[in-house]
């Protein structure tokens, strides 16, 4: 178990010195726990709006999740983007899994990871993104950072790794209402601003799990805020 | 940009890393069946400021997953299986759980209590 640790500290570690591009995109989005339910099926949506000097960027993403084990989850992702003529369309595909690697509570730190890999509709653009996934509970607080690597490739892009990074700091006031703090950098792009979660249960394993954040990118750019939002039916 | 926010995921990174290596200390165990959707015992004391270890088992013949938002815990106990959930250190208070199944019957509450200090013989 301690090669374990060791191994994810460096993965962490590595992260954080080599010299890469930041991610491109909106580098807002969902910061990830490491935990797997087991027996646990979800639809998702998530929209994000990014607004700067350039204009808006819009994303909505839909999804199904399925836990295939106590420690391993799979989703799969249809991306819808507007693109530059301002019309809404399919943008991208994208399957992940989430591995839980530790036992909640059982060390220090829990620790998870996450895998990814997008296809771009139209165009013959790849992307596979791994990352470290780190949850702490302070008492009532819990901190949950994401530290990402991406690789893309493909004819329509120059090959290229970047590195992305997602912290959310969490008070657990009521299962209904839970604010954060969550920062993002990504490719020239470093954004903070404070979001909301809470859970509604219904019977048995349902419930839904909402999301809302608001960050405000730190660039220097005149305008550049960002709204994001996600709905989860767990099932 | 400002130069200085680079430095953001770089400290909290080494924040990380000097913090991710397990605790090794022995863990308390507490064992708890569970059996026509109830738990027994349905009230656990543990001290307060200690990370403890919960062993569930389930002896019914149907799943149940273990709930409770003030423990910040949710686990899926297979039937007619054991599960294991960490929790603490916590501070004195009540702390409630729930089965999500069967969440009229299944319910219990982990009580953490401060440990009282032995106190010398006085002779």
């Amino acid at each position: 178990m301690n090669a374990l640790y060791r191994l994810s500290t460096a993965l962490l570690y590595t992260l954080f010195f080599i010299p890469l591009s930041w991610a491109d995109g909106i580098p807002v989005d969902k910061v990830y726990s490491p935990y797997v339910l087991a027996n646990e099926r979800e639809l998702e949506w998530r929209f994000t709006s990014r607004q700067n000097d350039d204009g808006n960027v819009l994303a909505q993403r839909l999804a199904y999740g399925h836990a295939l084990s106590e420690y391993l989850t799979i989703e799969a992702y249809i991306v819808g983007e507007r693109d530059d003529t301002g019309d809404f369309g399919l943008q991208a595909f994208e399957i992940e899994t989430r591995w839980m690697l530790t036992e909640q509570g059982e060390f220090w730190a829990d620790w998870g990871a996450l895998f990814e890999l997008e296809k771009q509709h139209k165009e013959d653009i790849y992307e596979f993104t791994s990352g470290i996934l780190f949850e702490k509970e302070f008492t009532q607080t819990s901190l949950t950072i994401n530290a990402l690597l991406v690789y893309e490739w493909g004819k329509d892009i120059e090959d290229e790794f970047e590195t992305e990074f997602r912290l959310k700091y969490r008070y657990r006031y009521l299962a209904a209402l839970q604010p954060s703090i969550e920062i993002y950098t990504g490719e020239d792009f470093v954004g903070v601003g404070p979001g909301f979660m809470g859970v509604h249960r219904y019977t048995g394993q349902k419930q839904l799990k909402w999301e809302l954040a608001f960050i405000a990118g730190l660039n220097g750019d005149s305008k550049d805020h960002t709204l994001r939002f996600a709905l989860e039916y767990e099932f | 940009m400002h130069k200085w926010l680079g430095y953001i995921p770089l400290s909290l990174g080494t924040l990380c890393v000097l913090g991710c290596f397990p605790v090794l200390a022995a863990v308390t165990e507490y064992h708890v069946q569970l059996k026509d959707h109830l738990f027994f015992p349905s009230r656990i004391t543990i001290p307060a400021n200690q990370k403890v270890k919960l062993i569930i088992e389930n002896q019914d013949n149907t799943p149940e997953e273990f709930d409770s938002f003030s423990l910040n815990r949710e686990k899926v106990i297979f039937a007619n299986q054991k599960a294991t959930i960490f929790i603490g250190p916590l501070q004195p208070g009540e702390y409630n759980f729930f089965g999500e199944y069967n969440p009229n019957t299944a319910r219990g509450a982990v009580i953490v209590e401060r440990q009282k200090l032995k106190m010398p013989n006085a002779h």
